[in-house]
């Protein structure tokens, strides 16, 4: 079960295309990190999703359904360039935005209570939003992004302004919301948070995806077989048990020890590796050397960019 | 609740519990109250008295007027003294500041050897006499040359007042001939109302814009066409100010009415000596008919709002300031919703507020000839028919010209708010560019 399914979608602006044939596919449930580098389109497709512009071809489904203007009370989007009314109450416009996206006021009403108790920031309803600071604005906005409980939450750089403690807050809310069940769309720079929270992403640069998929898989699929191996002994008895097709990238001493990197050729196993060196050293560790997001994207984009100049 | 309907509501609200809002709604009538009580008992009333000196080098007057009834022993008819105003009479040359600075006089009336012939004689004085005093010495003086001039000419002065005979036009509008017509009074009240819907059109259509932008530039707009439909966010907020606007306006009326009856009670006793006054000018002032000056003063003082289509009036007022509103508003929406900044707006504001201006001069000009048919075209025209067309009903538009004008504005306006939706939905999300009207055309013409 998908929660959105975007199948061929193309856009053109005035001057630029912003999204060629583009596809993705978000199972329900998951955390779906929206990658990119500025400009690359992501910003056109959350848009689209949100129904706020439509797309010049291709579909977009909801559930299964197509989408349509009844599917806007199921989806929270909390917009990069977020923003509230200066002049209002913290707590007037929190009831505004909530029965905007179809709840009555009395549920408005009961649900922001809790929200406002859980973030203890009861004391802030009365407030003019011109009076809190930056950080205390994105909390009300990310309340009011989830107040409705959608069923599909899209946040576009949700971290961003946000010291540790309260970004933590949100983390934390965010990974509570999906184990209720929310299906959540995170288009973000920040890698890190992709490699903790995302199990899907979809990479987009130059208005295509050129990545996608399960995290776990992308990172099996840019493996090296590289391995980090820390022991002691000489460099040179490491080169002696090294014979055959492996690959020694570096060995750096360390302390007492030395950090070796190695490549395994397609025909070995670490078992091998092993084997082969417990006779000339005596290893510490081995660690394999998984790529982590932030290398998979600049690495993903410069090839692309590459082989499209 | 529907969503339109909250936006409304939060712009309705937003906007009636400002300050500013309530400080003008209360402000206007006074200040409008204040100057129809105002000008009517200043114009009417001159509670100063005034010691006026007549030099008269050639004496006929003094010898005819004064010297000859005092003779007689018999009232004098002319330049006759009341509480207000006292006269004396010099042959002799006199100097004039010297006199007036010593406080003698007030006003200084002299002739010379022409006067009686052209009627050009001087008048000095330290303030200005109020229109009513001028008018009244005015009148005076015009009686008795007219009585030399016909000596002159050797007639009785008798005989000739017995024929003098002015001529007074009884109007009839055959569409409506039981209704009596002052057309020139009624077109007053149409462009006064036409003021207000072009002063209302102006003051609420910039706070369309003006609102648009701070979403805009607030970047909120984003999050909210998340939830309603960028069309529905726009007119939500032409709908919700405009019912600001009707809502002040309702208030000026009630808040007027309540002002000027306190006033007109309170200057009650001003009002009826003021009109004692022109009435008894009126009388002996050649030219102006009795029963002309008691029907301006009748209209005037008293019956000024009654005698116009009171409900036709509001009806067309309320039809044409909404028609009106919506043309503009939706054209101001757009001007907000394609700038970034306030700055960014004065070249798209001007071709909107070029014929918005335009109407108030056509209805300047429409003063001099109401039933004109510069009148007529631009009452069609839906730029200009929400401010011109307020004298046509106030003067009684015919029926043909009502219906066109309506059908023309209710086309107009469904075009405008499709236009302004155009520009608006690709303009509220378009940052840091500076548009122009080549990017505009795109934006209209663009789909999806």
């Amino acid at each position: 079960m998908y929660t959105i399914e975007a199948r061929h979608i193309h856009k053109s602006y005035a001057t630029h295309k912003a999204l060629n044939d583009v596809s993705i596919e978000v199972p329900s449930g998951s955390v779906f990190g929206l990658l990119g580098p500025n400009g690359a389109g992501k910003t056109t497709l959350i848009r689209i999703i949100n129904q706020i512009t439509g797309p010049d071809e291709g579909e977009v489904f909801f559930e299964g359904e197509h989408l349509q203007p009844k599917h806007v009370e199921h989806i929270g989007y909390l917009p990069e360039e977020r923003g509230l009314y200066k002049k209002m109450k913290v707590g007037e416009q929190c009831m505004y935005l909530a029965q905007l996206k179809g709840l009555s006021a009395k549920d408005a009403k009961g649900r922001l209570n809790d929200w406002f108790e859980r973030f203890g920031i009861t004391s802030w309803w009365d407030k003019k939003v011109e009076d809190l600071s930056k950080g205390m604005a994105q909390k009300i906005q990310f309340i009011t992004t989830v107040l409705h409980e959608p069923r599909l939450l899209i946040l576009d750089e949700p971290f961003s302004g946000f010291d540790p403690i309260n970004a933590e807050l949100i983390r934390n809310e965010m990974l509570r919301l999906k184990n209720a069940g929310t299906t959540i769309i995170l288009s973000t720079h920040d890698m890190g948070s992709v490699d903790t929270l995302c199990d899907n992403i979809a990479l987009i640069n130059r208005s295509q995806v050129i990545l996608e998929g399960a995290v776990k898989e992308i990172k099996n699929r840019f493996r090296t077989r590289t391995y980090e191996l820390a022991f002691v002994g000489a460099g040179m008895d490491l080169g002696i048990g090294l014979w055959g097709d492996y690959q020694l990238l570096s060995t750096t001493p360390k302390d007492d020890m030395h950090i070796a990197h190695i490549r395994l050729p397609e025909n070995k196993q670490l078992n091998d590796l092993l084997a082969a060196l417990i006779p000339h050293i005596s290893i510490v560790s081995v660690n394999e050397l998984i790529p982590d997001m932030d290398q998979i994207f600049i690495e993903a984009v410069k090839k692309f960019n590459a082989e499209h100049e | 609740m529907n969503k339109i309907g909250l936006i409304i509501k939060r712009e309705y609200l937003n906007k009636v519990t400002k300050k500013s809002f309530i400080l003008m709604t209360f402000l206007g009538p006074l200040l409008f109250g204040g100057l129809i009580v105002g000008v009517i008992v200043m114009s009417l009333a001159d509670n100063k008295s005034h010691q006026v000196l007549l030099v008269d080098p050639k004496g006929w007057i003094i010898e005819e007027e004064v010297v000859k009834p005092a003779q007689f022993g018999i009232q004098r008819n002319r330049f006759v003294d009341d509480a207000q105003m006292q006269f004396f009479f010099t042959t002799k040359e006199v100097n004039e500041t010297a006199e007036l600075k010593s406080g003698a006089y007030t006003m200084i009336v002299v002739l010379d050897s022409l006067t009686y012939a052209d009627g050009k004689c001087q008048l000095f004085y330290e303030s200005v006499p109020s229109m009513v005093a001028q008018s009244k010495v005015q009148g005076e003086l015009e009686n008795v040359l007219e009585k030399w001039r016909v000596k002159q000419k050797g007639i009785d002065y008798n005989a000739y007042q017995s024929i003098k005979q002015s001529v007074k036009f009884q109007m009839t509008n055959v569409n409506k001939p039981t209704e009596k017509e002052e057309v020139f009074q009624k077109a007053g009240v149409g462009f006064a109302l036409a003021i207000i819907i072009y002063f209302f059109i102006f003051m609420y259509g910039v706070q369309v814009m003006r609102g648009v932008m701070e979403e805009k530039t607030n970047r909120i707009v984003e999050v909210i066409v998340s939830s309603v439909r960028p069309f529905q966010l726009m007119m939500g907020k032409v709908i919700g100010i405009g019912l600001v606007a009707l809502t002040q306006f309702l208030m000026w009326i009630v808040l007027t009415g309540v002002i000027v009856s306190i006033g007109s009670f309170i200057y009650k006793d001003k009002l009826v000596s003021g009109a004692a006054l022109v009435q008894q000018q009126g009388g002996i002032t050649k030219g102006v008919p009795q029963p002309a000056v008691d029907e301006l003063m009748d209209n005037q003082v008293i019956n000024f709002f009654y005698d116009i289509p009171v409900a036709d009036l509001l009806f067309s007022f309320i039809f044409f300031f909404i028609g009106g509103y919506l043309i503009y508003a939706s054209l101001f929406a757009a001007i907000g919703a394609a700038v970034d900044q306030e700055a960014d707006t004065q070249q798209f504001m001007m071709p909107v507020t070029l014929p918005l201006i335009f109407a108030y001069i056509v209805s300047v000009m429409m003063m001099n000839n109401p039933d004109g048919s510069i009148g007529t075209i631009f009452s069609i025209i839906p730029l200009t028919s929400p401010i011109v067309m307020m004298i046509k009903v106030a003067i009684g538009a015919p029926l043909w010209l009502r219906i066109v004008s309506m059908f023309v504005l209710v086309v107009s306006f469904i075009f405008f708010i499709w236009l302004a939706a155009r520009i608006y939905r690709v303009g509220i999300l378009m940052y840091g560019k500076k548009t122009t009207y080549k990017e505009l055309w795109k934006w209209i013409r663009y789909s999806g």
